[in-house]
């Protein structure tokens, strides 16, 4: 490529943050660090690995979808009832991930004739029509939930590591994807999805297959999260709002890119953490204060305004 | 030389406007086979049918005997025939060169061996003009630039027909002399190019046999000498028809 030696070398660096990254949170549960601590870390990585998994369909590809609790709720429920069946953990996270994107399918054959805004508001009805279900099926316990009879099987040091391996996996994956030819097809179907058929992009084919990757890996994070919390319901898992922080998380953080995501959810991880302890029926507000300030000053998001920053502070460009 | 798209029929109505009425043609390889007509007269739309963007109301469409009507664009175009927009469409966002890795690496019936497609990318950007633009972003360029690059990505789908719609429009002379020597040196390496063009001299210099629409119907076709000399092309785009037309407007009351 043109720009070969630049990227090279940016990303040799970038290799040597996310290894050391990874060697820290790998030492972190021998380092005497507070049960509390590593909970707000794991429910991070959880976080981590949705908001790359949407950002891998509406950040690179450009489709706005608020369904993705259908995806983090059938990963858990999954989960949770394989689980109580007597299957080992092991076997029933990634049994989630496959359910989620099998699902994934059925919901993206018939939206993905849709576009835009009616593909995003599409996604609303499924969401809402799938959390319906859901509290009515006898199988999943209805509204009052399914509790996991075995969670006690996992110390909370493998918990964490769970999460911590799923938000490595999105990670990974979202790195290969984006320098891949599937991930440069996918950012000319966000650009113009008719030009791109008009070249010998299968618009439709690679949308289904990009939203079950994601999908996957939305489900599985819910699977891990159905493990740890021990107790999942209806209105928690698979609620609207639940969507809604999935997509917040990455638009916070700056869409199509690498980091954004990965910024995006520790940044709202933290305040949510904060903000619910201290104002609870206050910070919601924040979040659509911080949103509306970035859609109007840095649609890049938290990463566009580090590079930015960055720029300026070595003294080049605006 | 061997005829390679046969058009037989083909229409296409847009609610009760039929943009293009049972339209036949012929075009042979390795030829520059121009459309012209005034502005409506279904040009765009017969490229798009042949393009795969718009499915017709009817007819068919042959390619080197095989029926290809109705074919999604992504389908067409690994068969070898690829479009160009009347208005550039470039994956803005992206730079030229990935816009052009785009075609190479979906559109291409072969695609290059791993350590080859980025020589072939230079060697596209080099032929089309663009060379040492390949980092920038595509949404960056000027329009005379992006026409290029419009022809860069088809090109990149190593196209047998290139159909190229108003490669020319809004460019200036020299733009226009250098985009046309490319279309002639395309045609002698072997492509076959369908090419719209409103510029009247730029089609009668550069084309082997034109074809002219009007009201989505089939005026005329030949070579440009043929049609320079048409009465019928001659009273549609000059003659008395549009003049009357328009002065019965101006009597009506608004």
């Amino acid at each position: 490529m043109s720009a070969a030696p630049a990227s090279r070398a940016t990303s040799r660096t970038a290799y040597a943050v996310a290894a050391l990254a990874l060697l820290a949170f790998l030492a972190v549960p021998w380092v005497g660090i507070s049960n509390n601590a590593i909970r707000l870390l794991l429910t991070t990585f959880l976080w981590v690995t949705t908001s790359l998994a949407w950002n891998l369909l509406g950040g690179v590809t450009g489709q706005v979808s608020f369904g993705f609790a259908v995806f983090y709720g059938l990963g858990a429920y999954t989960a949770g009832l394989s689980i109580n069946g007597g299957i080992t953990p092991y076997a029933a996270i990634p049994a989630g991930g496959a359910v989620a994107a099998f699902g994934s399918l059925l919901i993206g054959l018939p939206t993905f004739r849709l576009r835009g805004p009616y593909f995003a508001i599409a996604t609303i009805g499924v969401n809402e029509a799938v959390r319906i279900v859901m509290s009515n099926l006898d199988i999943t316990g209805g509204a009052s939930g399914v509790r996991l009879l075995q969670a006690g099987r996992f110390s909370q040091a493998e918990h964490y590591y769970a999460a911590l391996g799923v938000a490595s996996l999105a990670f990974l994956v979202s790195w290969r994807v984006m320098h891949s030819p599937f991930g440069l097809a996918l950012r000319a179907i966000r650009e113009d999805q008719d030009a791109a058929a008009d070249v010998g992009v299968h618009p439709f084919r690679l949308k289904l297959a990009v939203h079950a990757l994601a999908a996957c890996l939305t489900g599985v994070a819910g699977g891990v999260f159905a493990h740890y919390t021990a107790y999942i319901h209806p209105d928690g898992v698979f609620s609207f709002s639940t969507s809604t922080s999935i997509l917040l998380m990455p638009v916070i953080g700056g869409l199509g890119t690498l980091s954004g995501p990965v910024i995006g959810a520790a940044v709202y991880s933290i305040v949510q953490e904060e903000m619910v302890v201290h104002f609870p029926q206050f910070h919601l507000l924040l979040y659509g204060a911080l949103l509306i300030l970035i859609m109007l000053f840095e649609p890049g998001g938290l990463a566009g305004l580090w590079r930015r920053l960055a720029r300026r502070l070595r003294g080049g460009g605006p | 030389m061997t005829e390679l798209l046969s058009v037989k029929g083909l229409t296409r109505h847009f609610g009760g406007i039929a943009a293009v009425v049972n339209l036949q043609f012929r075009v042979k390889e390795r030829e520059i086979f121009g459309i012209i007509g005034p502005n409506g007269a279904g040009k765009t739309t017969a490229f798009s049918m042949i393009a795969g963007s718009l499915l017709p109301t009817a007819g068919s469409i042959r390619f080197r005997g095989r029926e290809i009507a109705g074919w999604p664009s992504q389908r067409v175009v690994h068969l070898g025939i690829c479009r160009t927009h009347q208005v550039p469409r470039p994956f803005t966002g992206m730079t030229v060169y990935e816009n052009v890795e785009v075609g190479m690496r979906f559109g291409g019936r072969r695609t290059p061996p791993r350590g080859e497609v980025a020589d072939e990318i230079e060697r596209i950007l080099e032929f089309t003009g663009l060379s040492g633009w390949g980092a920038s972003s595509a949404g960056s360029l000027p329009t005379g630039n992006r026409k290029r690059l419009e022809l860069a990505r088809a090109l990149a789908t190593d196209p047998v027909v290139l159909l190229c719609d108003e490669i020319c429009g809004g460019l200036n002379p020299t733009e226009t002399a250098d985009i046309l020597s490319l279309l002639r040196r395309l045609r002698d390496s072997g492509i076959t190019i369908l090419y719209i063009e409103h510029d009247m001299r730029a089609v009668m210099r550069t084309c082997d046999r034109i074809m002219v629409l009007n009201y989505g119907q089939k005026l005329a076709e030949g070579t440009p000498e043929e049609i320079q000399d048409d009465e019928g092309v001659i009273e549609a785009y000059l003659g008395r028809r549009s003049w009357m037309g328009r002065a019965e407007q101006l009597e009506e009351p608004p």
